[in-house]
């Protein structure tokens, strides 16, 4: 009898586990088809403002490559890029021409930057300057390249421009390479 | 339903979770450099620990001593997860705007400081009243550092992308540093000497 309840916490405590993984396990399986839904309409509604024309889009997993279409036509890439700010992790959406030689746009997604100083990023006088540039363009202008920093926010500006440089990089280093030569 | 007044007014200002209990702060630091974040936690915050009184407030009587931390944690981390899930499948509007916060409710210390000191111990109903009452204490808490950090660190106030006024001169030079987690704790510190002088909280 002392045996038993000497246990009796251990087994509370993982049957109160397995109800919780249970819980959890249907939870999951009720929901995974919606939030993948919603994803995939919240993507849908991020690429329609950088491609206003946008009519659908298909996604290549392997490159996480958009490519987004208009009357079976393609408009545009893009992918997502991440910049390491003040705050944290800085999510972007780079959209590129046809041509991938430049760029349609970018957009943040997500950022936990200051608001007031940082945060300024996903003001469009700053987004702006990313319009139409050429992917060997995107650098800070003290760097010789075409984007002002905003001041008072250098690390969150350059946290931007240094992850859609590097993204760019990675998705078509060998492309931006041979335009250069 | 006296009690579930009594219950419900302690937490605003006798027991305020931040003025008074001071729990919680690590959340409320980081998230009160605008009033957009300052109610985007709160809601998130009530909802969880609402929900996480009542289903403990359900079980303490079966819970075994011993255990009762672990178990807690255990239902908190459930709770969050499920309020995250739900939220991302079926309003993924409202989980776009408090999504964020979800997660850090999992460590804000008050849920399980309410589960612990209060849930544990009384009925659904009083459980029900607690968190709602210290839900709004940390609310007004959380809305009140915000308010000052973001009026002063920027000048103009904003509320979900409507702007509501500019203080003229202040906007063009702003006090930044409150926007920096060191503001945070002089904005906290500083209310926290100014109730305590006002005598409004009472140190035990």
């Amino acid at each position: 009898m002392s045996k038993k309840r000497e246990f009796w916490p251990v087994i509370f405590l993982t049957l109160v586990v397995v109800i919780s993984i249970v819980s959890l396990t249907v939870v999951n399986a009720i929901t995974k088809d919606k939030i993948v839904q919603a994803k995939r309409e919240a993507v849908a509604e991020m690429l329609a403002t950088l491609f206003p024309n946008m009519e659908s889009f298909t996604y290549d997993e392997d490159s996480g490559m958009y490519s987004v279409l208009a009357g079976g036509e393609p408009i545009g890439h893009a992918f997502m890029a991440q910049g390491r700010g003040y705050g944290g992790r800085i999510d972007i959406l780079i959209g590129l021409k046809p041509d991938n030689k430049s760029l349609q746009g970018i957009k943040i997604i997500t950022q936990q930057e200051t608001p007031g100083l940082g945060a300024k990023i996903i003001n469009a006088s700053f987004l702006d300057q990313f319009r139409g540039i050429s992917v060997n363009e995107v650098d800070l202008s003290r760097n010789g390249g075409k984007i002002d920093a905003i001041t008072g926010a250098t690390i969150s500006s350059t946290a931007v421009v240094e992850g859609v440089k590097k993204a760019i990089m990675k998705e078509l280093g060998s492309q931006v390479k041979g335009g250069n030569s | 339903m006296r009690s579930f007044a009594k219950n419900f007014t302690k937490g605003i200002v006798r027991s305020n979770p931040t003025f008074v209990l001071m729990l919680g702060l690590c959340p409320t630091l980081a998230v009160s450099t605008s009033l957009d974040n300052a109610v985007g936690m709160t809601a998130a915050f009530i909802l969880v620990l609402v929900a996480s009184n009542i289903v403990i407030s359900l079980v303490h009587n079966y819970v075994p001593d011993k255990v009762r931390i672990p178990v807690f944690i255990v239902i908190i981390a459930t709770l969050v997860s499920i309020v995250d899930l739900m939220m991302q499948g079926f309003v993924p509007a409202l989980s776009k705007s408090l999504g964020i916060y979800i997660p850090l409710i999992v460590v804000n210390c008050i849920i399980l400081g309410r589960a612990e000191a209060f849930a544990s111990k009384n009925g659904v109903l009083d459980s029900i009243a607690d968190a709602l009452g210290i839900g709004t204490g940390f609310g007004l808490a959380i809305l009140l550092i915000s308010f000052i950090r973001q009026l002063l660190g920027t000048g103009k106030l904003d509320l979900f992308g409507h702007h509501l006024f500019t203080i003229p001169g202040l906007s063009e030079n702003p006090v930044s540093i409150l926007m920096l987690p060191m503001g945070a704790f002089l904005v906290i510190g500083t209310l926290l000497a100014l109730f305590k002088w006002m005598g409004v909280t009472k140190g035990d």
